[in-house]
């Protein structure tokens, strides 16, 4: 991160903090789940970070709302964030996005496992049916790679189709 | 020499027990009960025969020694062109002739009503005088051998126990059967050509007129003198006299013989072919016309004889029939200088000389190949020594158009085909091409053996020395042990014997062998190469298919009937064949059908099936992407067993991304309603 962007960042933070002193102040104590998952998480699509937040948004928002339609105080917004009602929805959604961060993958990892098995178990079963059909040849030519040329045989003339029916 | 004939059966004069009859071409019965000895040939028995047609007409029947080699091409040809001073042909084919309880080639003839003309004369019946020589004997064996010689034949059998009269009133003689064995296979010495009768018994080969002109003057000696004035002597010393002497001399001897037949004797019994009397002459002489005698002209003889093998030599042409007998003692006399200066010496041969002492040196310096062996040297020095001799190899003599009937013999008796295989395969023939430009048509004999070696040096089925055998051989019968006994000799006849000899086939024997095979390439005019690579496939199911293919492609050509027992033997080998298709059903589908197409005895209809283009291009490109389907499963398949642990974090990934989407949405969705349920 350069210096630029810090800079700009710092800008508009003093002027958020100017503008929307108490929605900063909710945000900055309601979003710290969302905060500490973006800590947390290190890799490259933040998945983490996106589960968490958003969860963690859905909790917020409702009184975000209200504060901004209400109330739009300090007073009002330090009241919010000393509610423990209030805390616990918020802390909680973000638990909810934790939680559902951690156990989805299993049951993800889980299911492709088996698609694979069977998969698997249907691959054989072609496999085996080629076998029976074309001979355990088959197995040879295809570690070779190459099927043999077709049997040149010998022809007897073709008009042999014409030749007397025998009686 | 030997000079016995094969052996006949052990039929006798006699009707035998269990005699039958034959019928040839639903016309002609002959009667096993009726023996005719006094017309038998040396190979051949002769019954009665009558023609079903007329009654009257005087026959009788000439029962070959199965396995002999008959001269079919000969009888074909008189046959259909019948003329005088000859026992006429009236049929000939194979048939079952139940004495030999087998079959064997039966050729009718007409009957010679006067009996055997040397019997009669010896028997006092029939007297001839010098005087009845030109117009009663040489006029109609002219008159035979004139109409033999128009028609491309040499009879090769003029002998006095050979001529019969026709005629009850024994006024007309005819030469008798030439038929039943190879050409000169049946002649003592006497009346072979001195070239010829230096060959072993097999190997005097087909001749021409020439040499029936040298039978007639030696015949016309006998029956002038009433008897064979040398018939005691040896067949060695026989020749040693004919050499030393010449033919004329060596025949006539102290007999004496009519002034007027001095003239053609000494012309007939010419040593050297190109001088030898032929027809012209003789007709002129029949008509009156005197020409100068032939002076006697001896063999070039040394004044001191040279000791060989127990024997006081004169002359090299003796020498190099004694050289070839004894082989290891030939090669040493050929190092010895005290040969060389008799060769110098006595007999003029300082070229010789130094010609044979060259070879010696060529086999000296090819010590590790068969040009420096023992056999091949003494083979190259006899041919210079004798260069119009026969080709004489190993101890085996042959003339140049002999190999083929040499062949069948040694073939026959399991004698040693390999000396004769040698004389090709190493050239041996060519020592004497060279020198036959006058006695024989040397290229047309050396393109002759030329292909025999193309034939000989391959090794497939079709080629090889049993090619050479019926290739050089029209009158044999194949050889295979399946079909041996049914005398089969033209093509015609070989299925029918293969559908015959399914009956009692034992084991897995498939109906082609090498004889078989060979039999076909050489018989049957028709492109059999790509069925004989087939058979030669190292496959085993393209050996079949082409075994299959070739059947088949006789039958459909020759338009031979059903061959149930054939159709089923060939269906039972045909497993190789049926497995080379790839697809099971498929096959099943096959087997299914053989048994419909055997009980139709249609070999086509069965190689149709089993090689239908169509069906094998289907089970190829059926096989094609089965296999390619398999080699996409098996990459799946190893691509979901190495993938493991890499699985295991790719789902884990995905499902973290799904969570954060899912909680995305949510959030998406809460805020939504919250902010609808809030604002409006």
């Amino acid at each position: 991160m350069n210096m630029r962007v810090v800079v700009w960042g710092l800008i508009i933070f003093v002027m958020l903090l100017l503008v929307a002193l108490p929605t900063v102040l909710f945000l900055s104590f309601s979003m710290l789940p969302a905060v500490v998952a973006l800590i947390v998480d290190r890799t490259d699509e933040k998945s983490a970070t996106f589960c968490v937040g958003g969860l963690n948004l859905c909790g917020v928002f409702p009184y975000l709302l209200s504060l901004w339609l209400q109330d739009n105080s300090l007073d009002q917004s330090l009241r919010l964030l000393t509610d423990v009602f209030v805390l616990a929805v918020i802390y909680g959604a973000a638990g909810m996005g934790w939680m559902l961060y951690l156990s989805l993958p299993p049951v993800i990892a889980s299911f492709i496992q088996v698609m694979s098995q069977r998969r698997l178990q249907q691959l054989r079963a072609t496999q085996k049916t080629i076998i029976e059909e074309w001979g355990e040849e088959v197995i040879h030519d295809a570690d070779v790679g190459d099927v043999s040329a077709p049997v040149e045989m010998p022809h007897a003339p073709s008009e042999r189709t014409q030749a007397p029916a025998p009686a | 020499m030997a000079e016995q004939p094969m052996a006949a059966d052990d039929t006798d004069g006699d009707a035998p027990a269990n005699a039958g009859t034959a019928v040839l071409g639903d016309r002609f019965i002959i009667d096993g009960s009726k023996p005719l000895p006094e017309l038998d040939s040396p190979n051949a028995k002769a019954y009665l025969a009558e023609d079903r047609r007329d009654l009257s007409r005087q026959l009788f029947a000439l029962v070959c020694i199965p396995g002999m080699p008959v001269r079919t091409r000969a009888m074909r040809l008189l046959k259909n062109l019948p003329g005088t001073g000859t026992l006429e042909l009236v049929e000939w084919n194979t048939a079952f002739w139940p004495i030999l309880g087998r079959r064997t080639m039966i050729i009718v003839m007409e009957r010679p009503l006067g009996g055997r003309v040397l019997e009669q004369l010896q028997s006092g019946a029939v007297r001839l005088t010098e005087y009845d020589i030109p117009r009663r004997v040489v006029q109609p064996i002219y008159e035979g051998l004139k109409h033999l010689n128009s028609v491309g034949v040499a009879h090769r059998a003029v002998r006095p126990d050979n001529l019969f009269f026709a005629d009850r009133e024994r006024q007309e003689i005819v030469l008798g059967d030439c038929f039943t064995s190879p050409p000169g296979f049946d002649q003592p010495l006497v009346f072979e050509p001195l070239e010829r009768s230096m060959a072993n018994q097999a190997g005097r080969g087909h001749g021409s007129v020439v040499d029936d002109m040298f039978a007639l003057g030696a015949s016309m000696v006998v029956l002038t003198l009433g008897h064979n004035p040398i018939e005691k002597m040896k067949a060695d010393d026989l020749l040693f006299r004919r050499t030393n002497l010449g033919s004329y001399a060596a025949i006539c001897g102290n007999a004496r013989v009519p002034m007027s037949l001095l003239e053609p004797l000494r012309g007939l019994l010419s040593d050297i072919p190109q001088e030898r009397w032929g027809l012209t002459e003789v007709e002129l002489w029949l008509n009156g016309r005197q020409q100068t005698p032939l002076q006697k002209k001896a063999a070039k003889k040394a004044d001191t004889p040279y000791r060989f093998s127990g024997r006081d030599h004169l002359n090299i042409r003796t020498l190099a029939h004694a050289f070839n007998r004894n082989i290891p003692e030939a090669v040493k006399t050929l190092r010895e200088e005290t040969f060389h200066a008799w060769l110098k010496r006595a007999v003029d041969g300082g070229a010789l000389s130094e010609t044979l002492k060259g070879y010696v040196d060529t086999a000296d310096f090819h010590k590790d190949n068969f040009q420096g062996s023992e056999e091949y040297l003494v083979a190259r020095v006899v041919a210079s020594m004798d260069p119009i001799g026969p080709m004489r190899y190993k101890g085996m003599s042959l003339c140049l158009d002999g190999f083929g009937p040499m062949l069948a013999s040694e073939m026959i008796r399991d004698g040693n085909v390999q000396v004769l295989a040698e004389i090709i395969n190493r050239d041996i023939y060519q020592f004497w091409v060279g020198e036959r430009s006058v006695v024989l048509d040397s290229l047309e004999r050396a393109q002759e053996l030329a292909q025999i070696k193309a034939w000989l040096v391959i090794n497939d089925p079709g080629y090889g020395v049993e090619r050479c055998l019926y290739e050089s051989n029209h009158g044999i019968n194949c050889q295979s042990e399946l079909v041996v006994d049914d005398c089969v000799i033209v093509i015609e006849d070989l299925l029918p014997a293969l559908d015959a000899a399914a009956n009692h086939v034992e084991g897995r024997a498939r109906p082609m062998d090498r004889h078989i095979t060979a039999f076909i390439a050489a018989r049957f005019n028709e492109d059999i190469h790509p069925h004989l690579r087939a058979l030669a496939s190292t496959k085993e199911s393209n050996a079949v298919v082409g075994m299959l293919s070739l059947l088949a492609f006789l039958q459909w050509k020759l338009r031979v009937q059903p061959l149930y027992g054939l159709a089923s033997w060939v269906g039972g080998v045909l497993g190789p064949a049926i497995n080379s298709f790839h697809s099971r059903t498929t096959r099943r589908e096959i087997e299914r059908e053989i048994p419909k197409l055997v009980r139709k005895g249609s070999l086509p209809e069965l190689f149709d099936l089993v090689d239908n283009a169509e069906k094998r291009l289907e089970d190829q490109d059926g096989y094609a992407d089965a296999v390619d389907e398999y080699i996409v499963c098996a990459t799946e398949i190893g691509e979901i067993e190495e993938a493991g642990s890499e699985l295991t974090d790719k789902a884990i990934t995905t499902g973290q991304k799904t969570a954060a989407m899912i909680s995305l949405v949510t959030t998406m969705i809460v805020v939504t309603i919250t902010f609808i349920a809030e604002v409006l």
